[in-house]
């Protein structure tokens, strides 16, 4: 009976559903806003008005600046809520151990891992600098730093890739993101008057690629920090 | 052919997301989902972003499934 009314009242719920996924404007269509409205735009003038040449950096960046540097906020944010949670409940903290199971990643994996650690890195590296030319950016070379960084974790030890990162360093890469942002922001107002600015003067060009590059490294840096950071305080004893 | 792909990448993204919701074992749940975000990760890079694609191969089959695994492993594999 209850499992009755269930079925269909989640039938009745997905009928408008449906319809309206239906009634969507086909994919690429052309009398869509998405191709009639401001896209139209950004498309013409992005790299003009933005001054990066990857149109998705450019809205990311500048023309929806703010909407990113809260977005790192959040993660942020989210960050401190999950070490306040499982920092508060152990007494240790985050020591970099590897307790778990205790069963060693086989010969083949660590070969593989450790052979392409440094093209993973490269790889990260490049695609956080030329977020302003090609797909890519600090958000997704970060993620890709953050994922190496948990590789090699678990295959040489905790212990050899924590001594890379000092305590007091990973505290400021963790808030690297936010901090690039505000300081960007700051500067924005000091050369432009308006909070993340950028100078759109033809004389200083090389400051805006240089402000895009900035806030792409620090949006990649704190990014694998935050990754890293909530992979060892979760398997930390 | 382009649909063809896009299809079978859309039927095996329903198949491993109703799997994941039946699986009671919560490791499989977890390779299962895994899995999907591969799938995902295709259909992003055939849609022609491949920015959003390399961030679901990254986090999305990385970093979360090893989250999940380190989950697992302190509580119990098994639903309740």
């Amino acid at each position: 009976m209850k499992k009755a009314l269930v079925t269909s009242l989640l039938i009745i719920a997905a009928i408008p559903m449906l319809i309206a996924v239906a009634a969507l404007p086909r994919h690429g269509a052309l009398d869509t806003p998405v191709q009639t409205g401001i896209s139209a735009h950004y498309l013409e003038f992005g790299v003009e008005e933005a001054g990066a040449e990857n149109i998705v950096t450019d809205v990311i960046l500048n023309y929806r600046g703010f909407d990113t540097e809260f977005e790192v906020t959040v993660i942020f944010t989210s960050l401190a809520a999950v070490l306040a949670l499982l920092l508060g409940a152990s007494t240790a903290g985050a020591t970099l151990s590897r307790p778990g199971s205790g069963v060693r990643p086989s010969v083949v994996v660590r070969f593989v891992v450790r052979l392409l650690a440094p093209f993973t890195a490269m790889f990260a590296i490049y695609v956080i600098l030329n977020g302003h030319v090609s797909p890519g950016g600090g958000f997704q070379g970060g993620a890709v730093l953050g994922a190496l960084f948990i590789t090699l974790t678990v295959v040489l030890g905790g212990a050899r890739v924590a001594g890379a990162f000092p305590e007091a360093s990973r505290r400021w890469l963790q808030i690297a993101a936010p901090l690039t942002f505000a300081v960007a922001g700051v500067a924005g107002v000091l050369l432009t008057g308006f909070y993340l600015g950028y100078p759109t003067e033809v004389g200083l060009h090389w400051l805006r690629t240089f402000m895009i590059i900035a806030i792409e490294i620090g949006i990649g840096v704190g990014g694998a920090a935050i990754i890293a950071t909530l992979f060892i305080v979760m398997e930390a004893e | 052919m382009s649909t063809a792909f896009d299809i079978t990448l859309l039927l095996l993204l329903i198949a491993t997301a109703l799997a994941v919701a039946r699986l009671k074992d919560l490791l499989a749940a977890a390779v299962v989902f895994s899995t999907y975000s591969l799938v995902m990760c295709l259909l992003w890079l055939h849609r022609g972003a491949p920015d959003v694609a390399m961030t679901e191969a990254a986090v999305g089959a990385g970093v979360t499934t090893v989250l999940f695994l380190i989950a697992i492993g302190r509580t119990t594999r098994r639903e309740k």
